[in-house]
């Protein structure tokens, strides 16, 4: 058998089965609408905050106005102590609350520093950074309302009083996802570990589609083949699918959801393509391993969890225990979403993420010479069956 | 098969030893994976963040400034660079998680009362890392002002209180509710296991049951009387993953001793729900597919995000209504609810009756799964019949 031959049946063999296709196209298309759209609205709003204001000063009542002009925090009530204010939040669901001690308004008067309580649910952490967010730019800028009239008061010009009123003035500035928004933050990163999850399911249900064939009696052309001939044209064809879905990953979809695209295309195929191989014969080996088809769902659902954590891009990879870390770069989806993010989404230059390409290729010979001698193993546990 | 349950519980025991690969998904992959899922973010709360400088001044001031970032146990100053540019790629190829500019003269305008301006770029595309370093650098910078604000204040002859009250005119105390140490491993793992959890319902069920089907077929397998052999089937994996459920809490609030507020009662009985619905969905798939592949990609498309939909990361609130519609689809969500309020929250019994309700609701989807499995009987019988 040449080749060519053994690409016809290749192809056949995939485009005949509605499984492998109803992953790969069905589920890259599902999950590009699907997992984006918890996160539509990008940043959390508006969140409810009960405030307790001992005080009931002018300046108490303007603090709390300056709150909920915040666009991340919205007062949606008043409690009378602390304790009422925390059944607020356990039984109705508040996210934070406000506290203004007694004698806020006097004590800033005398010069002493009162200290303004905020409290946020932690259990919903990124509810709890936005309500953190909210209270301390409302605090500073009360804080630094408080420095300019003392100035003032201290006989500065106000013009003088509006620039000093700290000593160093700090400019925060978000790069890469410059609104901080959260699709822009989880989708890039989670659409490499969808093509890695995909493709290793496709191949997976391949190659066990045809253990359970040979054990059903049936013999087929992947027993006639030579090994290494098989290993090459799989490799080839999911290059070709996985290069089409790819375009239509980081083209149309970024596209639609506005994420940024930094990378030219060729700079993007050079990561790709020891990906997609990589990623492909990692698929032959379990292919190899499972008994039959539906165990390549299982493995790859209980791996995307682990996967997406292990990936560096939640967790810093710094912070990982150390049999974590290899364990992650045992997976082609560690290092390419790294790379897709470095070039893509942050600008980085081909040669920056040289490390990460040559890492792929060593999995890609690894998994690729360990998926030739399993193939080798079936034809001769199959040839020795009969 | 029309047996008592016991010796079903023995058939379901043999049928279990014969099958490696289920036997371990009951068995040991499921502790494997809630100790894996934990052990990634054991470190508890990132600490050393690497940020990079660009110290334009050369100051005495500008070199205190570095040391005092450093200090912050969140930061480490990875690296100084001479120019913008070289910090600029450092941070594109994330050798670093922010990159701090030091504008030149930022000894002598701050001497003068020119306030300079510290520019910051954080990376935001790895938006948790990001944020923490910003505000860890927000933070620094807060104390170091409120150092020099402190010494002018003295220099002017304020004395004591006065002095800080000058430099810091409102102190401000953050409390994290519920979470005091703002633990990212305990915020993040009490959700991400019942997100596994809820898969690995789904997958034994749906496991279990091809079994059946590659066995001895659907149609005979289900009998002459469909609904009790789909619970004679799924009543010993209920048992088996409502105590995967009991496992997970123990380590959670026994081992690591995270703080459990509520009731111990309310949450296992809201796991036992969550394991019927779980298995109700299963089932209703099943017996709609009758395919073991087709009905796991389903399985998979269901439940494998289900992390984003919970409302931990981002809020439910915040979700638009097609998100939210799907949220409601998924049993763990309903779930997670419970367990935070409880766990957490400390919440009343009576306030988390609504999720289990919606849980509740979910066994309902055990009556349509009945009816399509025995017309499914009577459809394979009625040509029988015929040639008799």
């Amino acid at each position: 058998m040449n080749l060519l031959q053994l690409f016809k049946f290749e192809l056949r063999s995939i485009f005949t089965d509605p499984a492998i296709l109803l992953t790969v196209f069905g589920g890259v298309l599902f999950y590009s609408f699907l997992y984006p759209l918890p996160y539509a609205q990008q940043l959390p709003r508006e969140q409810s905050v009960v405030v307790v204001d001992l005080d009931n000063s002018n300046l108490s009542r303007e603090l709390v106005r300056m709150v909920d002009a915040t666009p991340q925090i919205q007062v949606n009530r008043f409690a009378n102590s602390i304790n009422q204010a925390g059944q607020f939040i356990t039984e109705d669901g508040l996210a934070g609350m406000l506290v203004i001690p007694k004698n806020f308004y006097r004590d800033l008067l005398l010069g002493k520093s009162p200290t303004l309580s905020y409290a946020g649910d932690a259990s919903y952490f990124l509810v709890y950074s936005t309500i953190v967010e909210g209270m301390s730019s409302a605090g500073g800028t009360l804080a630094a309302g408080i420095r300019i009239s003392r100035l003032l008061i201290e006989g500065q010009a106000m013009v003088l009083a509006e620039e000093q009123y700290t000593p160093l003035k700090v400019n925060l500035r978000p790069v890469f996802n410059t609104t901080t928004g959260y699709v822009h933050y989880v989708v890039p990163a989670v659409f490499v570990l969808i093509l890695h999850q995909t493709c290793l399911i496709a191949l997976a249900l391949l190659g066990a589609g045809q253990t359970e064939k040979n054990q059903a009696g049936v013999s087929g052309y992947w027993l006639n083949a030579d090994a290494w001939q098989l290993v090459i044209t799989r490799g080839f064809i999911f290059i070709l699918i996985y290069l089409v879905l790819m375009m239509f990953y980081f083209g149309f979809s970024f596209n639609f959801y506005d994420i940024s695209r930094l990378a030219a295309p060729q700079d993007l195929i050079v990561l790709a393509i020891p990906f997609i191989l990589a990623t492909t014969f990692l698929g032959i080996i379990i292919g190899q391993l499972i008994p039959r088809r539906e165990l390549a769902m299982m493995l790859v659902l209980f791996s995307s969890l682990p996967l997406l954590f292990m990936a560096g891009f939640v967790w810093p990879s710094s912070m990982l225990p150390m049999p974590v870390y290899y364990l992650a770069q045992l997976f082609p989806s560690t290092a390419a979403i790294q790379g897709f993010l470095r070039l893509n989404q942050m600008g980085a230059e081909i040669y920056q993420i040289q490390t990460l390409i040559e890492q792929l290729w060593v999995q890609t010979i690894v998994f690729g010479f360990i998926s030739y001698y399993l193939l080798v193993r079936r034809k001769h546990i199959q040839s020795t069956a009969k | 098969m029309n047996t008592a349950p016991n010796i079903l519980k023995g058939r379901e025991w043999h049928f279990l030893k014969k099958d490696y690969w289920l036997m371990s998904l009951v068995t040991w992959v499921p502790i494997c994976l809630f100790i894996l899922l934990w052990y990634i973010f054991s470190a508890g709360l990132p600490r050393d963040l690497s940020i990079a400088v660009v110290d334009l001044d050369h100051s005495q001031m500008s070199r205190s400034l570095i040391r005092h970032y450093d200090a912050n146990p969140m930061l480490r100053v990875e690296r100084q660079f001479a120019s913008i540019d070289e910090g600029q790629t450092a941070l594109k190829a994330a050798d670093v998680n922010a990159l701090i500019i030091l504008p030149s003269q930022l000894e002598a305008d701050t001497r003068i009362g020119r306030p300079p301006q510290v520019t910051v770029f954080y990376n935001a595309q790895f938006l948790l890392t990001g944020k923490l370093t910003a505000s860890a650098l927000l933070q620094s910078q807060g104390t170091f002002n409120a150092k020099i604000s402190a010494m002018k204040a003295y220099s002017q002859g304020k004395v004591g209180i006065h002095a800080l009250g000058a430099a810091v005119p409102v102190n401000s105390q953050i409390t994290a509710l519920f979470n005091i140490s703002s633990n990212y491993a305990q915020f993040l793992v009490t959700a991400i296991i019942p997100a596994m959890w809820q898969i690995l319902i789904v997958v034994v069920t749906l496991l279990a049951l091809s079994r059946e089907l590659r066995l001895q077929g659907l149609t005979s397998w289900l009998g002459n009387n469909p609904a009790r052999a789909i619970l004679a089937k799924l009543w010993p994996y209920t048992l088996i993953l409502w105590l995967h459920g009991l496992l997970f809490l123990l380590g959670m609030y026994v081992v690591l001793g995270w703080q459990m507020n509520g009731s111990w009662f309310i949450i296992l009985l809201t796991q036992l729900l969550m394991v019927i619905a779980s298995q109700g969905m299963a089932i209703l798939l099943f017996v709609l597919v009758k395919d073991a592949v087709r009905v796991l990609s389903l399985a998979a498309a269901y439940t494998a995000p289900s992390f984003a939909f919970m409302g931990v990361t981002f809020p439910a609130t915040d979700m638009a209504l097609p998100a939210r519609i799907w949220r409601e689809l998924l049993p763990v969500s309903h779930y997670i609810e419970v367990q935070i309020a409880q766990a957490s929250h400390g919440a009343t019994a009576t306030s988390s009756f609504p999720q289990m309700f919606n849980l509740l609701l979910f066994c309902v989807a055990f009556l349509p799964a009945f009816l399509i499995a025995k017309r499914l009987v009577n459809k394979s019988n009625k040509p029988l019949k015929v040639q008799i």
